[in-house]
């Protein structure tokens, strides 16, 4: 019965994206905010890549809404996984001499590159998001490789906590100086060079910290829970 | 107006992802499966958000790459794309978290399996339903005992394959 | 450049500083882990600081500049290339109950105790968290940015329900996720083809061109998916299965202020998408429809119904069906009767979850709850009374208008539905007073009372109850002014496009 109108359910939604999407004209959109922004940003912001500009100015208050998201999921996961002691937990095996290598090998190399990609972030594709995830993605190897490896819980607490506030203050400091939460401060600079763009490249730096830091939490979790196969 | 260019084929393909993620998820009974065809109906609406920005002939929305005076795409919808993939993650990993738990508690991921043991929980929950032992740990607390004359589902009775793996 | 920082600024009433209420909330639930590791008596007393500077700060703004509605651009962008917030009697009557009812249901010190440090900070950051998505619901102007908070009050939802650690919980939370998360995909795409239409995303500026652009098939069909959507959580029809589940699992106080507070913002992005942008009869009709469903569903599984939380989660399936048929009249009487309604359900129903914090498991096993405590039984009988419309109380009046306004319309279906609710209520009476005899029964060993903090915010929800029957003609008036102010369409977009004046009409 449940399943009988579910299907009816998606049935009509089937219908109606496919009606839907007869009628869309893609390829011209009326872009009049878009246009707008392209026209415009350069001077406002400052940031040599329009879409950061963006992301970290025009709708800098949803990108704060967007980390606040991934915190309470990542808060949330802890809450599911988080009553069991790490000591406790019988963990895979180590991934043996090969990986173990490669995986110290990369850890380094990616953190440069997240680092990377975060500080260009205004100017190349790229920012806070792409190279936090970089950043996590060197813990990830780590701990696939050797599961045995434990990443400190407090730790990630305190750089998820100060790189969050971090971004707030940034926009606090703007409110009290500029009367606008968020507004773009110090100056522009010369566009195209490392420093520009204002606080644009301190937002993305909060925003990489974070991230990395809140992905490598959920997979600290995940694997400190991992149930052993039998 | 679905002509072959490229839009049009997006389109298709980002329509079709979404029909293919809700048709997933109401077919299916595990909920490994589930999450999987949630995060292909996501992709499908992600496409069609980028897709919306596109500009026929438009370049990347960044300064100084490319030709200059070029068109360039709209740059919002690649904002609101990036903004809803950092969600999905989010969403994504805390639906892993709760399915790891889940797995933890029952022994099984399949849905039927699943509410046979809830109902059989409510049941003794509304029979008895000491304050107490609803708040406790579930590994602390003694399994519901299957009140006689209830039967599961289709027909089956007993305690289910979850029972073994808790030991 | 550090000096000359006036902190002073920030209790100053500028509209600036409307951003404090969302921002606070984040910026405590942000430092609240690493602070519990520090000085964890401290992080147990930040959340309700915060809560209490928030209401602090909306009030103080609400007294100063809330006379006429205003906007405000974020980060000082002009208005459509930014974010912006709307702030309207509406916005700064939900901004202001927010912090309130999260300070009443505040999960922190949870009767049952022995949650260790970490489990209680996560648990206090996600209820900040909640509020600072609720209070951003209630205030932003901005299609994505509303999509934004919708997914914050999600995401923070599922980690408090999930609280309560039993496989049950677990279960019902993954469900909610998935339906949840499904009701996203379905808003984004409505956003996208509202965006493909018009190029936009501040409301104002899409309600300035919804009339060349969405009032055709193509906006029927991006309104019916923001509908199933933001619905998700306004316990709409047809996606409102996770509801029982997770309201009979999850702990009491945060039950209360998801189906309280969460539920009635997320019916407030509705009417403002309705109002705005979509005000088609199509729309509104399939409003009323999916509502009649609702209402007969949830108040039909109610009465069958045989533990107490399950109870109220079904019954606020049907409250909310009636608020969504209210809200489906339209004009100015629909909105004043939608929005009384939501206030009613507001103070009611979490006050009923309040009550449910002790009175979990079985309604058989609720025999005699009433003599053991004699305040919250005679709490639950003015509730139920009021929810079922008895004369002098404010569910009364609520109710009366939505039969006002369905008798004006006219016609087949309104009176179908006039009808229907009226056979609704009947049930709905049949179930609380069933439930009410139960409570007074006399048996040799009652259920234990309450703690004292449940029962005075449920105290304190009825004296509120008591008042507006008392003041029953300042508050209609009040509530009057509100809903004309929701239904000006002009004005929201005179307010945030002050130049458009000369261009609009």
């Amino acid at each position: 019965m449940r399943n009988l109108a579910s299907l009816v359910f998606a049935g009509g939604l089937v219908f109606l994206l496919l009606a839907l999407g007869a009628q869309l004209a893609l390829g011209t959109p009326p872009m009049r905010v878009g246009s707008e922004i392209l026209a415009v940003a350069p001077q406002e912001v400052g940031a040599a890549n329009i879409v950061t500009a963006v992301l970290l100015g025009y709708r800098g208050f949803d990108t704060l809404g967007e980390l606040a998201i991934l915190f309470a999921a990542a808060t949330a996961a802890g809450v599911v996984l988080g009553r069991r002691r790490a000591a406790d937990v019988r963990r895979d095996p180590p991934g043996g001499e090969v990986l173990r290598t490669g995986a110290d090998l990369l850890f380094p190399l990616l953190l440069v590159v997240g680092f990377y990609v975060i500080a260009h972030g205004h100017l190349t594709p790229g920012g806070g998001f792409q190279g936090g995830v970089i950043l996590a993605a060197a813990f990830f190897t780590a701990i696939l490789a050797q599961p045995a490896r434990h990443l400190s819980h407090a730790l990630i607490a305190w750089i998820e906590g100060l790189a969050g506030a971090a971004f707030i203050l940034i926009g606090l400091w703007a409110l009290l100086e500029d009367g606008h939460f968020l507004a773009p401060l110090l100056g522009q600079g010369v566009m195209g060079e490392l420093i520009s763009a204002g606080t644009l490249p301190f937002l993305s730096l909060a925003i990489g910290l974070k991230v990395g830091a809140e992905l490598a939490g959920i997979m600290a979790h995940l694997s400190d829970a991992e149930a052993p196969d039998a | 107006m679905i002509g072959f260019n490229l839009e049009s084929i997006a389109l298709i393909g980002a329509l079709g992802l979404i029909v293919i993620g809700a048709l997933g998820m109401v077919a299916t009974n595990h909920l490994m499966r589930m999450l999987l065809a949630l995060v292909i109906a996501e992709a499908g609406g992600n496409l069609l958000i980028v897709l919306v920005g596109y500009r026929v002939g438009g370049v990347a929305p960044i300064l100084g790459v490319g030709e200059p005076g070029a068109a360039m795409v709209d740059p919002i919808p690649q904002v609101l794309v990036l903004t809803a993939i950092v969600i999905g993650v989010g969403v994504q990993a805390l639906a892993v978290a709760l399915l790891l738990r889940i797995h933890r508690a029952y022994g099984t991921l399949d849905l039927r399996a699943l509410r046979d043991r809830m109902d059989a929980e409510v049941a003794a929950a509304a029979g008895v339903a000491p304050d107490a032992s609803q708040e406790a740990p579930l590994g602390a607390r003694p399994l519901p005992p299957v009140p006689v004359g209830v039967t599961h589902g289709a027909g089956r009775t007993g305690p289910l394959p979850a029972l073994e793996r808790r030991a | 450049m550090i000096p000359d920082l006036q902190l002073s600024t920030l209790w100053a009433a500028s509209p600036a500083n409307l951003v404090l209420p969302v921002v606070l909330p984040l910026l405590a639930a942000f430092l609240m882990q690493p602070l519990a590791r520090v000085a964890v008596p401290l992080a147990r007393l930040l959340g309700p600081l915060v809560l209490l500077l928030s209401a602090a700060i909306t009030l103080n703004l609400w007294l100063q500049l809330g006379a006429t509605p205003f906007s405000l651009t974020i980060g000082g962008f002009a208005s459509p290339l930014g974010i912006l917030f709307h702030a309207d009697g509406v916005a700064f009557l939900f901004a202001l109950a927010v912090p309130v009812f999260a300070l009443l249901f505040w999960p922190g010190t949870a009767s049952g105790g022995g949650d260790d440090r970490d489990q209680g900070a996560r648990r206090d950051a996600l209820t900040l968290l909640l509020v600072a998505a609720t209070t951003g619901l209630a205030l932003s102007g901005d299609l994505f940015n509303l999509y934004v908070f919708y997914e914050l009050a999600a995401v923070a939802s599922f980690g408090l329900v999930a609280l309560s650690d039993t496989g049950r919980a677990q279960i019902a939370t993954f469900r909610y996720l998935m339906v949840s998360a499904f009701g996203s995909v379905l808003i984004l795409v409505g956003i996208a083809i509202v965006y493909l239409q018009t190029g936009t995303l501040s409301l104002a500026q899409i309600a300035l061109l919804a009339p060349e652009t969405l009032h055709n098939p193509i906006g029927l069909a991006a309104f019916a998916l923001m509908l199933i959507g933001f619905g998700v959580k306004a316990e709409l029809f047809p996606v409102n299965t996770w509801v029982p589940e997770v309201y009979a699992g999850a702990p009491a106080r945060v039950a209360a202020l998801l189906a309280g507070l969460v539920s009635k913002l997320a019916v407030l992005i509705i009417i403002r998408l309705l109002v705005l942008a979509f005000p088609q009869p199509e729309m509104a009709q399939i409003m009323l429809v999916l509502g009649l469903l609702g209402i007969l569903t949830g108040e039909l599984a109610a009465w069958r119904a045989k533990d107490f939380p399950r109870m109220l989660a079904f019954s606020s399936i049907g409250q909310l069906g009636l608020i969504f048929i209210a809200f489906s009249l339209g004009g100015e009487l629909g909105l004043l009767a939608g929005l009384a309604l939501a206030l009613h359900h507001l103070v009611i129903k979490s006050a009923l979850f309040g009550l449910a914090v002790r009175w979990r498991g079985s309604i058989e096993a609720l025999a005699g709850a009433a003599r053991s405590s004699p305040l919250a039984g005679a709490l639950f009988v003015l509730f139920a009374l009021s929810l079922v419309g008895i004369p002098p109380l404010p569910g009364f009046w609520a109710k009366l208008l939505v039969l006002i306004g369905l008798a004006e319309t006219g016609g087949a279906l309104a009176l179908t539905v006039l009808l229907l609710i009226l056979l609704a209520t009947a049930v709905e009476a049949s179930y609380l007073f069933r439930i009410a005899i139960r409570l007074y029964q006399d048996v040799p060993t009652p259920v234990a009372p309450h703690g004292r903090r449940d029962l005075g915010a449920a105290a304190l929800l009825g004296c509120v109850l008591l008042a507006a029957t008392l003041g029953m003609q300042p508050v209609a008036d009040r509530l009057g002014d509100l809903a004309e102010q929701l239904n000006d369409r002009t004005r929201y977009i005179e307010t945030v496009f002050p130049l458009h004046l000369a261009v609009k009409d």
